[in-house]
């Protein structure tokens, strides 16, 4: 039993043809979007077509713990989630998970209040261009990523983020605040180093 | 005369606070609400906040430029032909 259908869900009596409508129809019109998170991911092709392919077999083989008609792209995204730290986050150079939650740890914490503002104007940010963005995003460790990712490309509420990521809503709202302070601080550093933001009068 | 000269649109208002003594907490709400998380209340505490506190405003004009570079100019990639192939085949062979 994966991990991934660990809840609670009752089992669907659906019929094969159910089945392949449902996979049809509510399943593959979000193939670009997972594709594009298993790549955000990965930052693999490789890796992106296995670990779509992985989800999509077994949203397949556990299409009876899916309930038609609900959130189908938010139960395709936490199947992806958990197969990627399941099968690819192992083999990855991604720094361990215990690092990431000593990070997670210290800005959760009481000195988070005083944290400083990061020094980067919105007219510098609209001068960047996609691929600088990117860039910046890549270089966040993957958990900080995960949560711009669902939030600002894909359009996720809290709450299905929450879900996705097996996390409270607390901690969604906290993890994108501080991986949103660290994509502007490597946004800041770009732009400092292209000298976008020389006339800066401080 | 000049004191009595009506203020350019330009000039910062006499309340405009220019230090923010709750920035971590304003940068928290302005995310929630450009996020659509937030309650009509806390629009209007935000509304407030944009009129009155200068490193409020700075910071929302920020956060909602990151979004849009987010949202807007990020490459999106399309699901590969192939795989989209191969993923219907093992399917078909399934039941
Ligand atoms: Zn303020």
């Amino acid at each position: 039993m994966p991990e991934t259908m660990s809840d609670t869900t009752p089992t669907r009596g659906y019929t094969d043809d159910q089945k392949y409508q449902i996979f049809n129809k509510e399943f593959m019109p979000h193939i670009d979007s997972m594709y594009n998170f298993a790549f955000r991911l990965t930052m693999d092709e490789d890796d992106a077509n296995d670990l779509v392919q992985d989800t999509y077999l077994k949203a397949f083989r556990f299409i009876s713990s899916f309930e038609q008609g609900t959130n189908a792209k938010a139960w395709l995204f936490r199947i992806l989630k958990n197969s990627f730290i399941n099968d690819y986050r192992k083999k990855s150079k991604e720094p361990a998970k215990v690092d990431y939650q000593d990070v997670e740890t210290t800005y959760n914490s009481e000195d988070s209040e005083t944290e400083h503002t990061v020094d980067l104007r919105a007219e510098t940010v609209s001068d960047l261009i996609g691929d600088e963005v990117a860039t910046a995003l890549n270089s966040l460790p993957v958990d900080f990523r995960t949560v711009i990712i669902l939030c600002d490309i894909e359009g996720f509420t809290y709450e299905e983020m929450a879900k996705i990521l097996d996390i409270p809503i607390g901690t969604v709202r906290s993890r994108l605040h501080r991986a949103r302070n660290l994509l502007k601080e490597k946004l800041r550093d770009y732009a400092a180093s292209m000298g976008y933001n020389e006339n800066i009068d401080d | 005369m000049q004191t009595s000269l009506p203020k350019s649109p330009s000039e910062v208002p006499r309340s405009m606070k220019h230090t923010c003594e709750h920035q971590s907490d304003c940068l928290k709400f302005i995310q929630m609400v450009l996020d659509g998380a937030a309650t009509e209340k806390d629009l209007d505490q935000l509304q407030r906040n944009l009129e009155s506190c200068q490193p409020c405003i700075e910071m929302y004009h920020l956060e909602k430029e990151v979004k849009a570079l987010l949202q807007n100019r990020m490459e999106k990639r399309c699901c590969p032909e192939q795989l989209i192939e191969s993923i219907r085949t093992r399917i078909a062979t399934f039941s």
